[in-house]
């Protein structure tokens, strides 16, 4: 890559021309840039709303964890380890990462506002917190982290209603959290000093032929060429992609609408450590992360929606607020709600990221993140930064984004998966059933749901158990999948009988 | 002797009908009658899209993928008949042209 200045349109101030042009100022595009500046690989202009309405970035808990967040599925085939271990990796670079953007941080407050996290297991989410707790133990011992199991009663702020106390919990010594807000103002602060420029706008469309593309256009009309292009626009990565190349091979990507909220402590204990349970019910987990200043971040609601959106669904603040009260700390109930956060995380059809050179010349992917954006975007910029320059890169080469999707489970499967997750919300939520059915017979009925899913979309690739409910109550998002599981129809059928997962 | 091609809500009805299970229920449908009041559920619905979208060759547009649209044979056909006046689904692919 050869190392230019930017040139200007007179009088406008605005770039015409520049070395890189990254689409979108989230994580992954901010840690980019900051890499690349770092490497003086040339001139860098980043093209994102300063607002960040619709994004993830902005919305995110941020929590270090890759432990935490672990389920039975995170270490079951290798496509799903190789994914894991790119939390694991990415954990080691924050301390530098926090150490270099500390100068810049928008406020006295430290940009890591949790160093340490609880896991609890209480008995509202289903079978589906017990096996995936156990899984995360598990984890834990094979990659030989610290955990402890400690009396629930001793987190401090824990502080939950009686009838949904936890029965297990365990201390993770090592997993923190940052204040997402404060790093994504500390990295603009940073890349400013250094030359790079950010532009507070959106691009319309990319520029380009056939073979290559040269240039993005701003939604004014304004051009911007570009040696290249980097498309880290999360859930609008996939449109913008298709401006240029619009081929039925390219996987979708949907918007994971979450929703979570930052509220001020009226009284009681304080929580100093990231306080969850594990991943269940198509989501997260409930948690709640130390903002600093007094303030709590409670999350997050997870639902695949067909438009990219910064609402916030009323059901979901009834959802949070409610179980944060009766899982996390009674108190809550007196908090004062200082922020609404609201995010539409990238969500791809197999549920892995697309990172990699495109078909196009000049064109680089940088996506489908899902909940681990944030996360990993600093070893992530490492990864691209080096694939531009040429390098080689440091992530298995599974995630290129002209893959065939990932196969980690069988149809079977993923009808066991959805059937455990929506019994998981059917307890969450309260739901009431007539006394006499039992636990078995409501599965059956998610279980009969599941198996007519498949029959009418046609599919015989095994599809997450989020992407499997959200094709059940989405006329078009059920449309997209249809189509393009028939576009790779061929290569998954050999994909889904195999135990072991790979891309295809 | 020309073979005459079946009319786009007659199409709509056998697909309807196949989804629903009426055949052999003996019941007779009628053009508006409600599909949902008739048992037709989110999937069906799903199936019966997928399944007029494939026969027919037509893509319903975005804003008509709602459960309004599927309401009955009539609402169907006025959806699919739209969709015949756009451009086909896959290039130069021979459009169906509905009876009036």
């Amino acid at each position: 890559m050869r190392s230019t200045e930017p040139e200007f349109a007179a009088g406008t101030g605005r770039p015409t021309k520049s070395n890189v042009v990254i689409i979108g100022n989230g994580a992954l595009g901010l840690f980019l840039a900051d890499e690349l500046i770092e490497r003086q690989v040339g001139s860098v202009v980043v093209v994102g709303p300063s607002h960040r309405d619709t994004g993830a970035s902005q919305a995110a808990g941020a929590m270090l964890g890759c432990f935490g967040e672990t389920t039975t599925e995170s270490l079951r085939t290798d496509a799903a380890r190789t994914r894991f271990e790119l939390g694991v990796s990415a954990h080691d670079k924050w301390p530098e990462t926090l150490r270099r953007l500390k100068e810049f941080a928008p406020s006295d407050q430290p940009l890591q506002t949790a160093t340490e996290s609880h896991i609890i297991l209480n008995s509202i989410g289903a079978e589906l917190d017990t096996v995936n707790f156990a899984a995360m133990l598990d984890a834990l011992d094979q990659y030989d982290k610290p955990w402890k199991e400690i009396a629930p009663d001793d987190i401090p702020g824990y502080n939950p209603r009686t009838e949904s106390r936890a029965l297990r919990a365990v201390h993770l010594p090592t997993e923190g959290a940052v204040d997402a807000r404060g790093v994504l103002a500390s990295l603009e602060r940073q890349l400013r000093d250094r030359g790079a420029i950010l532009l507070n706008q959106t691009v319309r469309k990319l520029i380009g032929s056939e073979e290559e593309v040269t240039a993005v256009e701003l939604d004014d009309g304004h051009l911007i060429e570009a040696g290249t292009v980097v498309v880290a626009a999360g859930v609008h990565s996939e449109s913008l992609v298709r401006t240029v190349f619009d081929v039925p091979e390219l996987m979708p990507i949907f918007p994971g609408l979450g929703f979570a909220m930052i509220a001020k402590r009226t009284g009681g204990e304080p929580f100093t450590s990231v306080v969850r349970t594990p991943n269940r019910g198509f989501a997260c987990g409930l948690h709640v992360v130390p903002q600093g200043g007094g303030l709590e971040y409670y999350g997050a609601t997870n639902r695949l929606v067909q438009t990219i959106s910064s609402t916030t669904w009323m059901a979901d603040v009834r959802f949070l607020a409610q179980y944060s009260m009766q899982q996390l700390d009674e108190r809550v109930a007196s908090h004062e709600i200082m922020k609404w956060c609201s995010g539409n995380r990238p969500v791809t059809l197999d549920g892995f990221p697309l990172v990699g050179w495109m078909p196009l010349a000049g064109l680089y992917l940088m996506t489908g993140t899902y909940r681990d954006g944030f996360h990993c975007a600093p070893l992530l910029a490492e990864h691209v930064a080096n694939e531009l320059q040429g390098k080689s890169g440091i992530i298995d080469p599974l995630f290129q984004p002209m893959r065939k999707p990932v196969a980690t489970r069988t149809v079977e499967w993923s009808i066991d998966e959805y059937v455990q997750h929506s019994l998981a919300g059917w307890f969450e939520t309260g739901a009431q059933a007539a006394p006499q059915m039992t636990t078995s017979q409501l599965g059956d009925y998610y279980r009969n749901m599941a198996v007519r899913a498949y029959e009418q979309l046609g599919a015989d690739y095994a599809l997450g158990p989020d992407i499997l409910l959200y094709a059940q109550g989405n006329l078009n998002g059920a449309r997209r999948i249809a189509r393009y599981l028939r576009t790779i129809r061929g290569e998954v059928a050999q994909a889904a009988r195999s135990s072991t997962g790979g891309a295809w | 002797m020309a073979v005459s091609q079946p009319s786009v809500a007659d199409t709509v009805r056998r697909l309807v009908a196949v989804q629903l299970n009426l055949n052999g229920s003996g019941h007779e449908l009628r053009s508006d009658e409600d599909l949902w009041r008739l048992g037709m559920t989110s999937l069906t619905c799903l199936g019966l899209m997928l399944s007029i979208e494939d026969t027919l060759q037509i893509e319903f547009p975005e804003e008509a993928l709602q459960d309004s649209t599927f309401r009955c044979i009539n609402t169907i056909s006025a959806a699919v008949n739209s969709s015949l006046k756009q451009v086909p689904r896959i290039a130069g692919e021979k459009r169906l042209q509905p009876r009036s």
